[in-house]
């Protein structure tokens, strides 16, 4: 039917397209083994592709195809009514001053009652595929297809890259990812947060960004830790995300803040593994202090190169709020920060895809007041922080082991 | 330059005024119009979006929260064109023309399409092009044909417009000094009555179709040596024909889409708007067996030389093993021409605000082109940079195929370039060699992704500070000692005249009889004896097969290089220390090849041809390879000319730093 035509057509111009459609994905996952054991093998009945559903979702990258106007000229004559979802390059976006030319984000391919969705992923900054948000331009039509069924679309996407396995199902010769249960997965934690340029070049009008030497070496050496501890986490399988000073920067400026002087990163305790310290270790990176213990306000400091510093704060979630904890080394006074609710998004950040919490402002206010948008140079993080409540002193016969200083 | 300073005895434009209150009144009126329809479509405009907002927000209830976010970011909704010339069904244009000794501008249907009444610039003939259907600007052109050769340019660019369009002429200051025959003749040819009697600061403007009716010509004759003519304004009609009739008929394919879209808005292009036979626009040059450099991108910077753009993109296009989604233009500015001819090949271009002024505005334009680049292609470990006044060699990519891997692995390497600065007709002469040189040529090279990103990119000058990008890129700090791989015989052929540090007796001087390799699959001799060390292996082989030339002749002479062919010959010069180039300075001189600062060197050697032979050039006893001289000879030493020199080398360092 309309996805046999489908392949056609695209097989007649050679546009290697994929699977994504999880609907289909999902059951193709359930017989994963048999189907990758004999990928050629005929299959008795329609078992996948006739699931009931409005839409099949296919990947396209980007640079496997020339923007042919020949495929749509077929489709038309194939019977297909097509529509094509363009828009801003996000790749251009944080370049002050470029325009260049809107790059296709979607296609849809109507044929009777069904529809394809073609989704289309572009390689970014940081090793990973991107796909846009699928929005409607106003002389659009909103009726083409029921478009808030799309598996895709309602925001951008970030997604590694996919290893692909030829296979057959339903007597169709198709591209899946390899292993669709991680893909699946992967998806729906895929939501992509832009930085926000354009209010970064604002901020970067009000206070210019001093080109001074040191600046300069604070960001080259700041970015090279994170791309160092972005390593050695994934390598881990731990999941973190930009906080404090950090996060503001991405926030606020697209950038590292240059009188920084650390690197935030944050991380759920859930996620917390023993082997962080040692991998760390062996990364090349001391421990400069750990503070607290897994029950409790853990904090771990590694000493990168030269000055910069990389702080880790666990994240310990409530009913209804998330908190992190703070020691301080000389009196064992606790400290106690309180962030709301959040859920982690994907963004790009000095060539990395990382994660950010995706309620960013409620997050930034949280830590820093609703003057966030101000730079200050002077910040005392047992007292500065708007989120910052005393939380008792350690007791003593507990200090050798929550205050470790390196 | 007498005829530039202010006439104090000519009237000022009293007589004109009138005219110009009652148009400026009517363009208020206008204007004011304008403002009430602007207005009125906005707030039309205002209450679809609202309207739509509406619909939307109750039928996508899910993608609300999206939509509250996005929202910042979308522009759209204010982007909606209004159409400035509401379609009408007009078969007339009023065409004004005014021609003056400090004024000149032209006006169709009430815009101004032409105002030059800039002081100092601007003089000569200036040509307008209107496509006869539409009425739109196709073309612009001052020929300042006071100068000699700047009429065969207008006759040039009148030969390739094609028949049917309509021209505008007028002159502003003088246009007739050197207005040859030939010149004259074609003008005579479009109709005009005047143009074979044009003479010393008359005053003319003329419109007329090509190849067809004359609308209208106003003559004012220069009464005296020392006065012009009379202004004058020619108001003339000018009937619009069919769409159908001003375009040509050519097959629907892509291609010709492409084609057809370019040849209604633009003119000045040649042949490939011809109705007959255009030339191509795809080119399909053979692909390269093996090519290392397919997934190199390619960024090619550009700034408002459409001209030059179009001939460079052929070259490119047409060299073997190119390929062209690999390619992005940079513009610098929203100039709508260049964009037209990236669009007629097919290619992606950007467009770049400028940012600050001249030399450091080109030094930003760079460096955006550079991040952009490597952000579109983010796996590419290489770029290739090209500059749009370039002709690239039909091997170009085969070059760099052939030798990309010495950038990826020799980290004492800075740069592949195509251009080898000292590489002239009389001093190139091997397709296949290639040298190490501690500069930085540029003009068509290949940039390692981790140089830019870890090392330069952060510390790009910024726009206040007014530095060249190249200068910035050759000073120590950046270059760290590193060197670049170049041809003996250059890859690129630098043929810009009209740039930011160029003129016309710069190029002649030292860009025009530059060798350009245009043998296809040249196969590079002794690659790997271009890394490090093997490379002086390389060097110490060579000097030690040299023949040492009789230092007791003049180097400059002909004779001085015996009459042979294939041989390898060394002489030696003084070079107290690392940064002595006094008397190298001088031999470059007299052998006519770039002495405005010092180029292609390799620890004090210099590698040429002189006569078809390999000659080398060992500063002593600065270069580690003075050991290779006699203790019998002596290094030539030659002196510096007195005195002079500094009026003569202010200019020259200027120039210089553009390349």
């Amino acid at each position: 039917h309309v996805v046999r035509k489908f392949l056609g057509l695209i097989s007649s111009h050679n546009i290697p397209v994929y699977l994504i459609d999880p609907l289909i994905l999902g059951l193709v996952n359930k017989d994963i083994e048999q189907i990758r054991s004999s990928p050629d093998g005929p299959s008795p009945e329609c078992k996948y592709f006739c699931a009931p559903r409005d839409f099949t979702t296919f990947a396209l990258l980007d640079k496997t195809w020339k923007h042919e106007v020949g495929l749509f000229r077929t489709a038309e004559k194939m019977g297909f009514q097509w529509l094509k979802i363009i828009n801003k390059d996000p790749r251009l976006d944080g370049m002050d001053d470029l325009s260049g030319m809107e790059i296709p984000l979607h296609y849809i391919f109507k044929l009777a009652s069904h529809a394809i969705h073609l989704v289309v992923f572009y390689e970014r900054s940081g090793n990973y595929l991107w796909h846009g948000p699928l929005r409607l331009k106003q002389h659009m039509d909103r009726k083409f297809v029921p478009f808030r069924k799309l598996h895709f679309g309602r925001y951008p996407g970030a997604y590694e890259k996919p290893e692909l396995l030829h296979v057959s199902i339903d007597d169709l010769k198709v591209q899946i990812p390899k292993n669709p249960s991680s893909f699946l997965e992967e998806m729906s934690h895929s939501r992509f947060l832009e930085c926000r340029y354009r209010e970064a070049r604002a901020f970067f009008q009000l206070y210019p960004d001093g080109a001074s030497l040191d600046a300069v070496e604070f960001r080259i050496k700041a970015k090279s830790l994170l791309h160092l501890a972005a390593l050695t986490l994934n390598n881990l399988g731990v999941k973190f995300w930009l906080s404090s000073g950090t996060c503001l920067g991405w926030y606020r400026q697209c950038n590292v803040i240059p009188h920084s002087k650390d690197v935030d990163l944050g991380i759920f305790i859930r996620d917390y593994k023993a082997e962080i310290i040692p991998t760390f270790q062996k990364a090349g990176l001391p421990l400069k202090h750990k503070f607290g213990k897994v029950e409790d306000s853990l904090e771990l400091s590694f000493q990168g190169e030269e000055d910069v510093k990389l702080d880790i704060f666990f994240f310990y979630e409530e009913e209804d709020h998330i908190w992190n904890g703070g020691t301080q080394a000389k009196s064992g006074k606790k400290f106690k920060y309180f962030f709301p609710k959040f859920t982690l998004c994907w963004t790009e950040f000095v060539e990395l895809k990382v994660h950010v919490p995706c309620e960013t402002l409620q997050y930034v206010e949280a830590n820093y007041g609703p003057d966030w948008k101000v730079p200050v140079k002077v910040w005392d993080w047992k007292s500065s922080p708007s989120n910052v409540q005393d939380n008792g002193v350690w007791p003593v016969d507990e200090w050798d082991n929550v205050i470790q200083i390196y | 330059m007498e005829e530039w300073k202010p006439n104090p005895t000519v009237k000022p434009h009293k007589k004109r005024s009138w005219y110009l209150a009652w148009k400026y009144k009517l363009m208020n009126q206008r204007a004011l119009r304008k403002l009430c329809q602007t207005g009125a479509v906005l707030f039309l405009l205002v209450t679809v979006i609202v309207n739509i907002k509406l619909i939307l927000d109750t039928r996508r209830a899910a993608y609300e929260e999206e939509e509250e976010s996005a929202q910042d970011y979308d522009d759209e909704m204010l982007n909606v064109e209004v159409p400035r010339h509401p379609v009408n069904n007009k078969k007339v244009l009023d065409v004004e023309v005014y021609s003056s000794r400090s004024k000149v501008y032209v006006a169709v249907d009430g815009t101004t399409v032409l105002e030059d009444e800039a002081r100092e610039q601007g003089r000569g003939i200036h040509v307008i092009v209107l496509n006869q259907a539409t009425g739109h600007v196709m073309a612009k052109r001052v020929f300042d044909t006071y100068s000699p050769h700047e009429d065969e340019a207008m006759v040039l660019f009148l030969n390739m417009v094609a028949r049917g369009r309509i021209l505008i002429f007028t002159i502003k200051d003088e246009g007739s000094f050197h207005l040859k025959d030939t010149a004259k003749s074609v003008l005579k040819s479009l109709g005009s009555q005047v143009a074979p009697f044009l003479s010393w600061r008359d005053m003319w403007t003329f419109v007329g179709k090509k190849g067809g009716e004359v609308y209208g010509e106003k003559h004012a004759k220069s009464p005296a040596l020392s006065t012009w003519g009379d202004p004058v304004l020619l108001k003339t009609e000018v009937h619009l024909t069919s769409v159908e009739d001003a375009e040509c008929h050519w097959p629907d394919t892509e291609l010709n889409r492409r084609r057809k879209r370019f040849c209604s808005k633009v003119e000045g292009y040649g042949s490939v708007c011809s109705c007959k036979d255009p030339t191509p626009i795809e080119f399909n040059p053979d692909p390269l067996k093996d090519n290392k450099v397919f997934d190199v991108p390619v960024a090619v910077i550009a700034g408002n030389r459409p001209n030059y753009l179009y001939r460079m993109l052929r070259s490119l296009l047409s060299a073997q093993g190119v390929n062209p989604q690999m390619i992005t233009v940079f513009i610098d500015g929203y100039y709508e021409e260049p964009m037209d001819v990236v669009e007629l090949f097919g290619l992606s271009g950007i467009q770049h605000t400028p940012i600050s002024i001249k030399n450091a505005r080109v030094s930003q334009h760079y460096k955006a082109s550079l991040t952009a680049t490597f952000n579109l292609f983010p796996d590419a470990k290489f770029a290739v940079v090209l500059e749009e006044d370039l002709d690239i060699s039909v091997d170009f990519f085969s070059f760099l195929s052939q030798s990309i891997h010495l950038l990826e692995e020799d980290e004492s390497l800075y740069c592949i370039s195509a251009w080898n600065d000292q590489g002239y007709e009389h001093t190139a002469e091997d397709p296949s060699l290639l040298y190490r040189v501690e500069t930085m040529p540029g003009l068509g090279w290949v940039l390692r992704k981790s140089l830019y990103k870890d090392e330069l990119e952060p510390k790009w000058p910024t726009p206040e500070k007014l530095w060249d990008w190249d200068m910035w890129m050759r000073m120590p700090e950046q270059r760290k000692g590193r060197e670049c791989i170049i041809p003996d015989i250059s890859r690129s052929y630098h043929f810009g005249i009209v740039g930011l540090n160029m003129n016309g007796y710069f190029h002649e001087a030292y860009f025009k009889k530059h060798k350009f390799n245009t043998v296809p699959n040249v196969q590079l001799k002794n690659v790997e004896s271009l890394r490090k060390d093997a490379y002086e292996t390389e060097i110490h082989r060579l000097l030690g097969e040299a023949e040492v030339l009789d230092h007791n002749k003049n180097p400059c002479e002909d004779s001085f290089v015996p009459d042979t062919e294939g041989k390898v010959y060394v002489m030696f010069i003084k070079m107290e220390q690392e940064a002595d180039f006094t008397t190298w300075t001088q031999l470059a001189k007299c052998l006519h090849i770039w002495d405005l600062d010092v180029r292609g060197n390799h620890k004090g050697l210099w590698r040429l041809f002189r006569k078809k032979n390999h000659f080398l050039v060992v500063g002593v006893p600065a270069s580690p390879y003075s050991s290779k001289k006699p203790s019998s000879v002596t290094p030539i030493y030659m002196e510096p000319p007195a005195k002079e020199e500094g009026a003569v080398a202010v200019p020259a360092v200027a120039a210089a730093e553009q390349t």
